[in-house]
């Protein structure tokens, strides 16, 4: 809308100024019918609509009447030097094919750098939209002990031992994103919340659309909790009702009330973020878990290595601010760090590289283009050599002549830019659609000044290079006049200049290829990976059960366990199970753990593993392997059996040269009070599993895994340090169907609500889509590479095709007479081949270095091929080469097949 | 002064009384059954030629509608132009009929 408010002001100001209300608000309602009609529908609206405002821009109807100058900008831009640019226009038009192909390359250039632009400027360079939020720091913390650099989060006690002491943060507040149920009013709903202290409001500067945010009263334990809605979610389950504030809402069955709606453009930490709720963690619950993140407002002057300083030196004294909790000690005693970086970097630091590589592929298909066209502009210099050196000889400057062409060049950008930020909303609207739900702050994607200012200076740039080429051509006024209109010699100065435009295009397509050839291998890689488990159709969710309803341990696993025998006795499921925490869903929970008999040094710290409570026959049902030993039975559940299984990788840790099965390790608690000797529950070892990946299938950073019978997990509350293993509460299931997954989910739906009809199922999918996510980002970047380099190589042949089929007609006079001397058609032939040949084996050369150079700038992206693979390497510049020999050879075989008796007749 | 085939349309659109672009557009491609369905830029400015050439003039817009409307009325010479035009038109049909290049059941 905004973008068509501009365009007509550009191109039609009077109208703009006379009727620009009205006009838009039919635009936007001739736009919503469009969009009603289907997608062809609006592209087509669009193309129509900006095709029109151009048209009528330029068209030479409109008369005008009083005196003031009514033209648009465009059309004095093409009156401005008068007849200069009518003339090029004649010129331009009696050159169709000049004129498209020189447009349309532009265009497409243009397109592709503008869109891709526009998503690094929009996701990356763009400063978050908070006020000031570039004070916005994430606090995150690492273990050195730990082998974790970072990623560990932060608990509720650290924050609290912050909040006290520090000074370089004006605000902080910690959140974790969970999801809860959510009934009354409709169906129950399993919806994202983010769960945050009421300080979050006062570090994000953020106010509410409706109602009211959080105070810090709110955050008092025993209140009703309080939900903040976001704008999707308001709309969606209350239709953007106004009187939604003071209504009453069940959050995983206790009663709350609505206090706020936020807007539209606030979500926090991400779009998928269905509202708030007020954590109410306390100084006196102790040191706490790593369950939370925090984000914290620097001091205004404060800068993020003042704050990483003082934070690090606080962590010290962490320990003595709970000295009745001794897992401060134990924590602290792992050598923690603060890791704080800006929100920025927090939010898009994973996806910045591969961006700017994009935007630097797109970059290089933009030079490919420009030496097509300035390919175009050099044959077209010469074919009027000789009306220039008349114009010069006459007395023209040379400036006068660079004038001409600067007003071609002009008009032709001009018009590729203007076709290209068409193609590129078209374009962007694809690339939001297409994104990986990993790529961040896609909802923020839109065409705005930064990047109007972009196209306009690239479409600036190629007009100035293409304009001012015949400076650097100097023509020679005598040699042009006296030639009698057969050139046969004189052009080879020139004709180097067009082997080196062949060679660079050659040189950089190849670079393009290569990279986009590794990530293709990347992508196969990948896909090639072994889960450790068998995707097929299985059917995920998660079911979480009350706290008020599902109290205690016991409570949880029955509900659990006949949730579970209802699906398995559905038609068309043939397992149930389930677990604390999927593959490929993170860490989820984890702790340092102890193997029976093995002694640690005080000062040293166990190696951590992940704890996950399961179901019985969870293995059989994932199409995990069972190596060795056996797995966990629903007998384990039900007795409370002390036994584990683990996976490969924490038997080759720990029992690098024994057998796992038989020995007993505990998870390595703390000690009630300090001084006490902890209680440890022990378990006793009794299968090994494959392992699983934690959360994408290239991670270097795994971590060994636990499975313990779900009967041992934590229930609501789990405050007493006794407690052992991870939170049963919310559950993952895993059906396995004889069918598609996706058919059974009205059944499963039915089936646990018949047995209580307020639990809800969260994100049914099939297994497979979470594998699939896990490699969709990998997959995103290859196939946009894989369209630049697409769209490189087809410029690239293209150009080397244009220039040697001019070179050769440059030089039918010269192959006439050698033909005509009796020189072999084949020889001419292998001349013409050998000699683009070499220019083109030259530029994969020089693309080759240049790739093998750039190498370790894409080495991040890559999983199992080296980015200097010699297959990779060979591949593109033997299957480059071919094609660039048979771009010659198709104008060097018309070379040779000349009858040399026409050519010396003409 | 003669209107352009898409004016004339536009003139015919405000033959039942005053009316605004986005109605004005989708008249047109009806009664021209979708042969003109004019973008809105080039409605705009042919709404802007006939204004200025008196054909049309701004009209009050009823209460409850967008502010941002803009209405447009026939004058009284619009709709002589028009009629002269409709006189043009069915002078051309009666012709062609004449020399059989046109029935009316087309």
């Amino acid at each position: 809308m905004r973008i068509y408010r501009w365009l007509l002001r550009f191109f039609l100001p009077a109208l703009s100024r006379q009727y620009g209300a009205a006009m838009e608000e039919m635009f936007e309602r001739r736009l919503a019918d469009a969009q009603r009609a289907g997608r062809i529908r609006s592209v087509d609206f669009w193309r129509r609509e900006l095709t029109d405002l151009f048209t009528l821009a330029v068209s030479r109807r409109r008369r005008v009447d009083d005196g003031r100058d009514e033209r648009s900008p465009a059309r004095r831009l093409l009156n401005g030097t008068g007849l200069e640019f009518r003339h090029a226009i004649r010129r331009l038009a009696g050159t169709p094919s000049f004129t498209v192909a020189a447009v349309l390359t532009q265009a497409l250039a243009i397109a592709a750098n503008v869109s891709i632009f526009a998503l690094v400027h929009r996701v990356v360079l763009n400063p978050l939209p908070y006020p000031e939020s570039s004070r916005l720091i994430d606090l995150d913390h690492g273990s050195i002990d730990l082998k974790m650099p970072s990623d560990l989060g932060l608990t509720s006690g650290l924050y609290f031992h912050y909040l006290h002491h520090v000074r370089t943060l004006e605000s902080a507040a910690i959140y974790q994103v969970r999801t809860v149920t959510v009934t009354g009013d409709g169906d129950p709903e399993r919806i994202r919340v983010t769960q945050t202290t009421p300080s979050l409001g006062r570090v994000l500067r953020a106010a509410p659309a409706l109602g009211r945010w959080f105070t810090d009263r709110d955050a008092a334990p025993g209140g009703p909790p309080l939900v903040v809605l976001s704008h999707g979610f308001w709309v969606q389950r209350y239709g953007g009702a106004p009187g939604v504030i003071g209504r009453s809402i069940r959050v995983s069955g206790v009663t709350g009330e609505i206090v706020g709606v936020m807007p539209a453009s606030f979500a926090f930490p991400d779009s998928k973020v269905d509202g708030w709720i007020v954590d109410t963690a306390r100084e006196a619950d102790g040191f706490g878990t790593w369950d939370y993140n925090g984000v914290a407002r620097l001091q205004d002057g404060a800068s993020l290595e003042d704050a990483r300083a003082e934070l690090n030196a606080l962590i010290a004294d962490a320990a003595r601010a709970y000295p009745n909790d001794p897992r401060a000690a134990g924590n602290v005693q792992t050598r923690l760090i603060f890791t704080g970086r800006t929100l920025q970097e927090a939010t898009v630091g994973a996806v910045r590289r591969p961006l700017w590589i994009l935007l630097a592929s797109v970059g290089v298909v933009m030079l490919v283009a420009c030496a097509n066209v300035a390919n175009l502009f050099l044959v077209r210099l010469d074919g009027r050599q000789r009306e220039l050196a008349v114009r010069r000889a006459l007395g023209a400057g040379r400036l006068a002549i660079v004038r001409t062409f600067l007003t071609e060049s002009t008009l032709l950008s001009t018009a590729g830019g203007a076709a290209g930020i068409v193609l590129a909303v078209i374009a962007l609207r694809l690339l939001v659609a297409y994104a990986p739900a990993t790529l961040p702050r896609v909802d923020e994607i839109r065409l705005d000044g930064v990047i109007a200012g972009f196209t306009a200076l690239l479409t600036f740039i190629s007009a100035l290079v293409f304009g001012t080429l015949p400076l650097w051509h100097a023509t020679d006024v005598a040699a042009s006049l006296q030639e009698t209109g057969r050139s046969n010699t004189v052009t080879r100065r020139r004709h180097r200049v067009r082997h080196m435009l062949l060679g660079a295009q050659v040189a950089m397509a190849v670079v393009l290829l290569v990279a986009s050839a590794l990530m293709v291998r990347t992508v196969q890689n990948l896909r090639a990976v072994n889960p450790g488990f068998d995707p097929s159709s299985v059917l995920a969710f998660s079911v979480g059960l009350p706290d008020r309803d599902y109290p205690s341990v016991d409570t949880i696993v029955a509900a659990h366990r006949t949730i579970a025998d209802d699906l398995s006795n559905l038609p068309g499921v043939k397992g149930v199970s389930v677990s604390s925490c999927l593959p490929l869903a993170g860490g989820c929970n984890g702790n340092t753990l102890l193997v029976e008999g093995r002694m640690y040094p005080p000062g040293t710290t166990p190696p951590l593993a992940l704890f996950r409570a399961v179901a019985g026959r969870y293995f059989e049902t994932m199409g995990m392997r069972v190596l060795r030993g056996r797995g966990i039975t629903d007998d384990d559940v039900a007795r409370r059996t002390p036994v584990a299984v683990v996976d490969e990788m924490l038997a080759d840790n720990f029992f690098p040269q024994e057998d796992p099965i038989g020995h007993r390790v505990a998870s390595n608690l703390p000690p009630d009070r300090p001084g006490e000797a902890p209680v440890l529950t022990w378990f006793t070892i009794v299968g090994v599993v494959g392992s699983t990946p934690l959360r994408t299938l290239s991670d270097p950073r795994r971590l060994p895994q636990l499975y313990l019978p779900m009967s041992h997990g934590r229930g609501p509350g789990g405050a007493g340090p006794a407690q052992i293993g991870p939170g049963i509460s919310t559950m993952s299931y895993v059906v396995r169907t004889t069918t598609s997954p996706l058919e059974m989910i009205p059944s499963v739906r039915r089936t646990v609500a018949a047995f209580d009809r307020n639990l809800a199922l969260s994100q049914p999918r099939p297994l497979q889509r979470d594998l699939d996510r896990a490699s969709a980002q990998t997959s995103f970047t290859m196939s946009l590479l894989a369209i630049a380099a697409g769209v490189a190589l087809v410029l690239g042949v293209i150009g080397t095709y244009g220039v040697m089929a001019y070179i050769v007609r440059q030089r039918t006079g010269e192959i006439g007479i050698r033909l005509a001397l009796g020189g072999q058609p084949a020889d001419v032939a292998r001349q013409i081949v050998r000699q683009g040949g070499l220019a083109a084996a030259a530029g994969i050369l020089a693309g080759l270095a240049t790739a093998f150079a750039g190498s370790r700038l894409i080495e991040s992206l890559l999983y199992g091929v080296s980015p200097r693979d010699p297959r990779v390497f060979a591949t593109m510049a033997i299957g480059l080469l071919v094609v660039a020999l048979a771009a010659c050879w198709i104008p060097a075989r018309r070379a040779a097949r000349l009858n040399p008796v026409n050519i010396l007749r003409s | 002064m003669t209107p352009s085939d898409l004016e004339f349309h536009v003139l015919l659109a405000l033959g039942d009384g005053p009316s605004h672009g986005y109605a004005i557009g989708k008249d047109v491609a009806d009664q021209s059954g979708g042969r003109l369905d004019p973008t809105t830029g080039a409605l705009y400015q042919a709404l802007r030629r006939l204004t200025e050439e008196g054909l049309i003039a701004p009209a009050g817009a009823p209460d409850e509608v967008d502010s941002r409307r803009k209405y447009f009325a026939l004058t009284r010479q619009g709709r002589r132009v028009a009629a002269k035009e409709a006189e043009r038109l069915s002078a051309l049909v009666r012709a062609a009929r004449q020399r059989r290049l046109y029935s009316e059941r087309g």
